[in-house]
């Protein structure tokens, strides 16, 4: 036992050279199986050092899954976890030095605030001064010195969650994994601690891993994303490239509301009924006469009473107002699109609307927002005919996405 | 059932009746040992109390159910841990089984000891010719007291064990503890109210054995005579005011462990 303790202190020894970049984490090839039911498939990711990447899915998505296998607390059926370029698959979690800040925060109850964030290195045997010593820095990082005699009982959410962090942040943790950091707080809590852990996690440069269901969060937190559905990581980028260039039907309803418009490749651009729209098209990806689809964002559709579109929109159709609702900060306008002529692509459902649940509907509508400015200048009625063109979309395949 | 005035007329009444219902079911009862045990003054009581028997006799039961409750809180952490963290076929069968001893009348018990430990019982006609005797002596009584107790502190325990969040021990094996740490400074302080008042239950009861005792212990005088039994023997003896004596100390003893755990709930489980 000593001498596994032995192990991890002297592996932490060598600081990472900042000449040769290497992954904080690692996470390679990565299965699961519960019985006979797959979890996950061929999970593999990096993170880079203070790094902070987001683990988005759906519940049952494999997210946590994810989580237990990288801390230690569940084993994966293939695949490897890689932590500062040592492997550390066949470890048991408390060899592996990863600080997990679990969602209920997990901190021990009998234990004052110093007892819990002095607990890792008093199971390590450190000296009573240098414990003293680490307790003081961190309980002055996370702002709980006046609080530090207390139980956590005694503490509100986001000081439990400060707590669990800085208990952590004690014995200098390879990696921070969070499991659904604010589910238990309130949104004006949640939105402020957001805040305070990204400030947190910039201040000490330790990489993150957080893991949540909420997309609004997901693209906050995260320095990149990774979409999880069924078990398999969909897309993984920067928070602009998930939201704005979705590589799936999936990622692009996951991540707020998505408008989907079947449309057919003629000579390298999109024809949607009469409708031409340009577009620059992976030869090798679309071929002619290849059915796909088009998604935007409701914020990317542009209303025109006149058939004058400006430059760089595209004009998809015409399309009565069917429904307008005032949401706050901007007007959100339900349009039904006109068909403007044969399809080969078509099908009854030809138009798809997603609302803020990642199913899609196949209501032959679609939904577009204004910021008010716009909404104001252009005032529109419901019955009223107006021209739509988008500002930007992304192309996807067809098939694919069923 | 509120009076016009605001008088509610049930709560006094249902108090009333309360406390007028126990006064001859448990109030009067122990009042009589303390009337009895004080009338002829209290040099008479303390002079029964401190006869050589009587000191022995409960000496001898503190001890016996001291290591009895040492081993059955031992016993019951180490069953109650296996039986809420494993799950495995027969699981139930073992619960079941553990629990039994409070429901088998205590002189079914004492004679079940004697037949397996007795000189002809199944192990000790093999004991015997090696001179070992397990009956008649203090261990025939901490068998007897071990046997009885047997599932008081491992159910006061269990269901601690099974609330138990589990996410506090991942907590504390990924902060970089061993299970051996993680019990002792996470899994031991949430069970201290439970091991504490688990064993307090075990010395309470074992201290009043007297069904399963009489049987094995061979109620020697001065050997194996554990203050219950020494009760009944004086009494049978005519001797009222000595098994008095003893009454009072066993009863005093008996509130004082219940007033602890009654009132002192509140610091076992303190956060």
């Amino acid at each position: 036992m000593k001498a596994k303790e032995k192990l991890i202190e002297e592996k932490k020894v060598p600081p990472p050279t900042p000449t040769a970049p290497q992954n904080a984490t690692s996470v390679v090839g990565v299965s699961k199986r519960f019985g006979n039911t797959s979890v996950l498939e061929d999970i593999t990711f990096d993170v880079a050092e203070g790094e902070a990447l987001v683990l988005l899915g759906a519940s049952g998505s494999g997210k946590t899954t994810i989580l237990r296998i990288i801390a230690g607390l569940e084993q994966p059926y293939t695949g490897k976890v890689i932590l500062h370029g040592r492997e550390v698959t066949e470890l048991p979690a408390r060899e592996r030095g990863v600080g997990v800040i679990f969602q209920s925060y997990a901190l021990f109850p009998k234990m004052t605030v110093e007892k819990n964030i002095g607990y890792g290195l008093r199971i390590r045997k450190r000296k009573r001064k240098e414990i003293r010593e680490t307790v003081n820095a961190l309980l002055k990082l996370v702002q709980l010195e006046e609080h530090r005699k207390k139980y956590p009982s005694q503490l509100s959410g986001g000081q439990q969650q400060r707590v669990a962090i800085a208990r952590t942040l004690a014995y200098k943790p390879e990696v921070l994994l969070f499991d659904e950091p604010f589910g238990a707080l309130d949104t004006q809590t949640r939105h402020h601690l957001r805040r305070e852990i990204r400030a947190l996690l910039r201040k000490v440069n330790v990489p993150a891993i957080f893991i949540t269901h909420d997309q609004e969060e997901a693209l906050e937190l995260g320095d990149r994303v990774a979409v999880l559905n069924k078990g398999h990581i969909e897309q993984i980028g920067t928070p602009f490239e998930i939201y704005n260039h979705p590589a799936t039907e999936y990622v692009a309803t996951f991540l707020g509301a998505a408008n989907l418009l079947e449309a057919v490749v003629r000579n390298s651009s999109l024809e949607y009924g009469k409708t031409r729209i340009a577009a620059e098209l992976d030869r090798e990806r679309f071929k002619d006469g290849a059915c796909v689809k088009i998604v935007f964002r409701p914020e990317d559709v542009f209303l025109s009473k006149s058939e004058f579109i400006k430059p760089g929109h595209h004009k998809i159709s015409s399309a009565v107002v069917e429904e307008i609702s005032f949401v706050g900060a901007y007007e959100r306008v339900r349009l039904r699109l006109e068909k403007n002529g044969g399809d080969d692509c078509a099908t009854d459902d030809q138009f798809f609307l997603t609302t803020d649940t990642p199913e899609s509907q196949s209501v032959k509508s679609i939904i577009a927002t204004r910021p008010k400015p716009e909404a104001s200048s252009t005032r529109l009625r419901v019955g009223e005919r107006v021209v739509v063109a988008i500002t930007s979309f992304t192309v996807l395949p067809s098939s694919e996405s069923k | 059932m509120r009076h016009v005035r605001g008088f509610d007329v049930v709560r006094p009444l249902s108090i009333g009746m309360l406390v007028f219902m126990m006064m001859p079911l448990v109030f009067l009862p122990l009042a009589s040992i303390f009337i009895f045990g004080t009338s002829n003054g209290l040099g008479k009581f303390w002079a029964a109390l401190m006869a050589p028997e009587a000191v022995f006799a409960l000496k001898l039961s503190m001890a016996t159910s001291f290591w009895a409750t040492v081993f059955n809180v031992l016993f019951g952490l180490f069953a109650a841990y296996v039986l809420s963290r494993y799950n495995f076929w027969g699981r139930n069968a073992l619960i079941v089984t553990i629990s039994l001893p409070t429901a088998i009348p205590t002189a079914v018990a004492g004679f079940a000891l004697l037949l397996l430990w007795g000189p002809y019982g199944t192990l000790g006609r093999f004991l015997a010719p090696q001179g070992i005797q397990v009956m008649f002596t203090a261990g025939a009584i901490i068998l007897a007291n071990v046997f009885v107790t047997f599932p008081l502190a491992f159910g006061v325990i269990k269901p601690v064990f099974d609330t138990m969040n589990r996410s506090l021990e991942e907590a504390s094996a990924t902060i970089g503890a061993t299970r051996w740490q993680t019990f002792w400074h996470v899994t031991l302080p949430s069970l201290r109210g439970a091991i504490v008042s688990g064993a307090l239950l075990t010395f309470a009861r074992a201290v009043g054995e007297f069904g399963s005792t009489i049987l094995v212990s061979g109620n020697l005088a001065g050997h194996t005579q554990t203050a219950p039994l020494y009760i009944f023997a004086k009494f049978n003896e005519g001797q009222i005011e000595a098994a008095n004596a003893i009454a009072i100390v066993l009863a005093l003893f008996s509130f004082l462990i219940f007033s602890v755990l009654f009132f002192a709930r509140d610091w076992l489980d303190v956060d």
